[in-house]
């Protein structure tokens, strides 16, 4: 029996994923319960409740980006393979949580703006950020050897994030008005809106925790398998 | 410094004995103005105008990463790059060669398009070269630095020809936008915006300085 991997990350992630599973569970519940009771807009009607999901499913996935981008950075600053499956970990959680930002967006949209996609400068950002984090995960899964591929993931990752500011710069300068609000100052949602939102976020962030630690843990022990099957005699692969 | 000046003559005089790189882009980019011209008949020619600079940068981008995807796949043969990768020299200034390599190719090359794209679309680009040359350079250095290190990742990767727009074209935008903006005031009589180049030259700046420093994870021993 090979020992699971011993670092902080995968001892942290162990530790974490069944209580941020029952956080969860209550969570979701309450937020449930929140956004049902929450009031409709004056404005835009039903379809304005999807603001208690949209922008907290974005925080989760820019904290996935982040976490991709650093944990690729300790990689190759310590070479502990730990930080590779953070970072591994972080830009498929991430990619999950940008897509459904990148659904939720145009029903919201379509409702709100009355067109189902705008080139919207936080739009467009995300988009590219969806696109980068895609090739980010294809250029794992297409490069072989583990310590290869986490390597030029790492680059890619850290690469990626770098050109985040200069997007936004670019797509300002080309001129592109953002149809989002500048930022969320004390008092922009309605009354009653302030804490469905919170909860929203809570939920989010929680989910995306739970996520994470659930997929460095499989990363975890598909290692272990891997080496445990490399010590094994042959033919114990295929039985 | 020293490397650098090998790695680009290395690479110059290689492909100035085959000549087959410099060849396959610029046919290739040829091909993509005329595909241009007949994907858009009876443009009048102030439209032309208007949309001459993002389909001239779409051609430079096509045959830049076709010839992007040959840099290193030379080096893969009889294993010259785990050569280059060994080599007692500072990595980065190996990338810095390959690079400008790169670079003088591309520059060829979008010289020549440009001349069949002003053919093809009846314009005049001469006045403007001078300009217009030194906008397509600030493009350029942010094209080829990422682009570089990322054939140098894109090779060893299955699918190689297609991992590498997968994965540059989407940091590209912020070069394209630059580029673009400013050709575009040029061809509009306009002076170059300060802002598009001040977006190209920080650009540049951070593409360099992260190709740089990530090329030294991106060679194997």
């Amino acid at each position: 029996m090979t020992a699971l991997p011993d670092s902080a990350i995968d001892r942290g992630a162990r530790a974490l994923v069944l209580p941020t599973g029952i956080l969860l569970a209550v969570l979701a519940g309450a937020w449930l319960a929140a956004v049902a009771r929450a009031p409709i807009d004056v404005g835009q009607g039903v379809i304005a409740k999807i603001v208690f999901v949209h922008p907290p499913l974005a925080f989760a996935a820019y904290a996935g980006f982040v976490l991709t981008a650093i944990g690729g950075a300790l990689f190759l600053w310590r070479g502990d393979e730990a930080w590779d499956r953070l970072a591994r970990a972080a830009a498929e959680v991430g990619v999950l949580f940008c897509t459904l930002v990148i659904v939720t967006g145009p029903i919201w949209a379509k409702g709100a703006w009355g067109r189902w996609w705008s080139w919207d400068p936080r739009l467009t950002i995300t988009l590219l950020l969806w696109f980068v984090y895609l090739a980010y995960l294809l250029l794992r899964s297409f490069t072989e050897g583990s310590e290869r591929a986490a390597r030029f993931a790492a680059v890619y990752g850290i690469a990626g994030l770098a050109v985040i500011p200069l997007n936004y710069f670019a797509i300002e300068m080309a001129g592109g008005r953002s149809m989002h609000p500048e930022n969320l100052q004390r008092g922009s949602l309605g009354a009653g809106m302030g804490w469905p939102f919170a909860l929203g976020a809570l939920v989010c962030l929680v989910a995306f925790t739970h996520l994470l630690a659930r997929r460095i843990e499989v990363e975890a022990l598909r290692g272990a398998l891997a080496e445990q099957l490399e010590g094994a005699p042959r033919g114990l692969e295929n039985g | 410094m020293n490397t650098l000046i090998a790695i680009l003559w290395k690479d110059l005089v290689s492909e100035w004995r085959s000549r087959d790189r410099i060849v396959a882009m610029a046919l290739f980019s040829f091909l993509v103005v005329i595909v241009l011209h007949f994907a858009l008949p009876d443009v009048d020619p102030i439209a032309v105008r208007r949309l001459a600079p993002g389909l001239l940068w779409v051609a430079y981008v096509f045959a830049a990463l076709l010839g992007f995807n040959r840099a290193f796949a030379l080096e893969l043969e009889n294993e010259a790059l785990s050569a280059l990768a060994m080599a007692p020299a500072d990595r980065g200034f190996v990338f810095l060669g390959k690079a400008a390599a790169n670079f003088v190719l591309l520059a060829v090359v979008q010289f020549a398009t440009a001349v069949v794209f002003g053919l093809a679309f009846a314009l005049d680009l001469v006045p403007l070269a001078a300009p217009l040359a030194g906008v397509v350079a600030l493009g350029s250095i942010g094209l080829c630095s990422v682009g570089t290190l990322f054939s140098a990742v894109a090779v060893r990767t299955r699918y190689r020809e297609v991992m590498l727009p997968l994965l540059i074209l989407p940091l590209l935008v912020p070069v394209l936008l630059g580029a673009v903006s400013a050709t575009a005031a040029l061809l509009q009589g306009e002076g170059v915006p300060p802002e598009s180049v001040q977006l190209l030259v920080v650009t540049d700046a951070v593409f360099l300085i992260v190709s740089f420093l990530g090329f030294d994870y991106v060679l194997d021993e």
